[in-house]
């Protein structure tokens, strides 16, 4: 049946409603310029969503945690294969998504007969300056968004559905998100915009009315309610690391002091 | 239905030896492949000769002459013999560069691909062990005698582990390791290191395990000094063209290399 044209793309398409129900509760991911690099952050349960691919590629996902975990180690792969063979300066997060992850990616989802990865991913590469920094969006069907050409900002996001990124991407701007600021002040917008997103999907999911939806969050009551199981998780690729590394995971405390008087 | 574009980690088994394999690279093939070249050429090959290790008080220190020779030819006056392979490891190199670098390249990737894949530093064993792999792969140019590589490896262990502090360990050739106590040294001036050394530890005033970063210094230079005054292949400090031997201390806060101007001062001072 599925050789007919038209049940393939019927096919298709619930294949993609099936995964973005799968994907709606995921916690959201904001990744965001500082004053040093870059801030990748989240708040999770228990398993880690945030993590290093290579000295200077961060990577953040949402979906399935075998997904995540697979895509995850064939980044890494690909990323030591290619650092191995030529040098540390040439592994490239462009060339990652573009030759290695998201053809793998289309190739699953469009096999109808096998599983899809269910994932969503934000990889990020430090510049050598901020003009130089690269985030890349990397969807489920292996499509993506670029920050070098179409969305020409200095941060993004992940959630689980459509306007819950958008409510998010909105808080940003309003908050005037492209102003790169210290590290303290970055983790608490971070965890404001995570909480806009987490509630936006919480609403939608309950299916609340429009209007409802709509309804001014108070990121901070949020937070504080998200917090009594979860705990926020947060890395940087920081320029002034002496290290060939950039990737630092950032330690409990560090981000508690942080947001202490949020 | 074959997927078409496998990704690679269903491949392999999460070593990075067998991710290289996977992509179609083979360290002792290619290993192999230069040393018949080398037979067939009558070509000597390119040797670095001494380097040491030594435990001081806060750590580790590592130093190397600057000499690469090919039989009685100098080769080179600049010759890097350390090589960093993580925040707190490095690999101090005796024998044939081309097969050293490759081993060192090998397992500087290694080491961050186990810690990036396993979400854990690898442990002082695992990477003592990893080396001794490398060695092994190079059997076959070992026994030729023309791909020799006896390397020293020095580290920090985290204080974590029940067991930290500063560590040194050689090989020998065909890959077993040690744990020297106190120093290690390799390469064609070791034998006159380690007698000094061995003198020093016992006899010189204080154990080299309490000597103070400056006092580490000054008395490797000093060895390396000694070194090159029997051993041809080894280079003292040469003030007419101003090369320096490396030096780098290993402590709880990562590898930091000596910088010139301090190996002058001392220099000036001391030896």
């Amino acid at each position: 049946m599925i050789e007919e044209p038209y049940r393939w793309v019927e096919a298709i398409a619930n294949r993609r409603e099936y995964i973005e129900d799968q994907l709606r509760r995921g916690s959201p991911v904001v990744l965001l310029d500082y004053a040093d690099g870059l801030l990748l952050l989240t708040v999770s349960r228990e398993t880690r969503k945030i993590f290093e691919i290579y000295d200077r590629v961060g990577f953040a996902a949402l979906g399935h945690p075998a997904d995540i975990e697979r895509m995850r180690l064939a980044a890494i792969d690909l990323a030591h294969i290619e650092g191995f063979n030529r040098a540390v300066n040439d592994v490239s997060l462009r060339r990652l998504v573009n030759y290695g992850l998201s053809p793998a990616l289309k190739v699953a989802f469009e096999q109808v007969f096998s599983a899809p990865y269910i994932v969503k991913m934000l990889l990020a590469e430090l510049g050598d300056d901020f003009d130089h920094d690269l985030i890349i969006k990397l969807d489920y069907d292996g499509s993506m968004s670029r920050s070098e050409i179409e969305t020409r900002e200095p941060f993004d996001v992940l959630a689980g559905s459509a306007e819950a990124e958008k409510q998010m991407l909105d808080y940003l701007v309003d908050n005037k998100g492209h102003a790169r600021r210290s590290l303290d002040d970055a983790l608490k917008l971070a965890v404001q915009t995570w909480a806009v997103g987490m509630e936006m999907a919480e609403r939608s999911s309950q299916g609340e009315p429009k209007e409802a939806q709509a309804e001014e969050i108070d990121t901070v009551k949020v937070l504080k309610e998200h917090l009594k199981v979860r705990h926020v998780e947060a890395a940087v690729l920081d320029r002034n690391r002496s290290t060939s590394s950039r990737f630092h995971l950032l330690e409990e405390k560090e981000i508690r002091a942080a947001l202490k008087d949020l | 239905m074959d997927h078409p574009t496998p990704l690679p980690q269903f491949l392999h088994d999460g070593d990075f030896l067998s991710v290289l394999k996977v992509h179609g690279y083979e360290i002792a093939p290619r290993l192999a492949a230069a040393a018949a070249r080398f037979e067939t050429d009558g070509t000597i090959a390119t040797q670095g000769t001494t380097v040491l290790a030594v435990k001081f008080r806060d750590g580790v220190l590592v130093a190397g002459d600057r000499r690469a020779t090919a039989g009685n030819l100098v080769m080179y006056e600049r010759a890097e013999k350390l090589i960093n392979i993580d925040t707190h490891s490095v690999l101090a190199i005796a024998g044939v560069p081309a097969v050293a670098f490759e081993i060192a390249r090998v397992l500087e990737h290694s080491f961050k691909y186990y810690q990036r894949s396993q979400l854990q530093e690898m442990s002082t064993a695992g990477k003592v062990r990893s080396l001794s792999k490398l060695l092994k792969e190079n059997l076959p140019l070992t026994l030729q005698g023309v791909g020799m590589v006896v390397p020293i490896f020095a580290t920090y262990e985290q204080p974590n582990g029940n067991d930290s502090g500063g560590k040194v360990y050689f090989y020998d050739a065909l890959g077993a390791q040690f744990e020297g106590v106190d120093y290690a040294a390799s390469g064609s001036g070791s034998l006159a290191v380690r007698s000094v050394l061995h003198y020093l530890n016992n006899w010189g005033g204080k154990p080299l395990a309490k000597y103070s970063e400056d006092e580490t210094i000054v008395a490797a230079l000093r060895l390396l000094d000694t070194a090159a005054d029997s051993d041809t292949a080894t280079s003292g400090y040469n003030p007419k063209s101003n090369i320096f031997p490396i030096v780098r201390v290993i402590t709880k806060d990562g590898v930091h290399e000596i910088e010139e101007s301090a190996l002058a001062k001392a220099y000036r001072a001391e030896v």
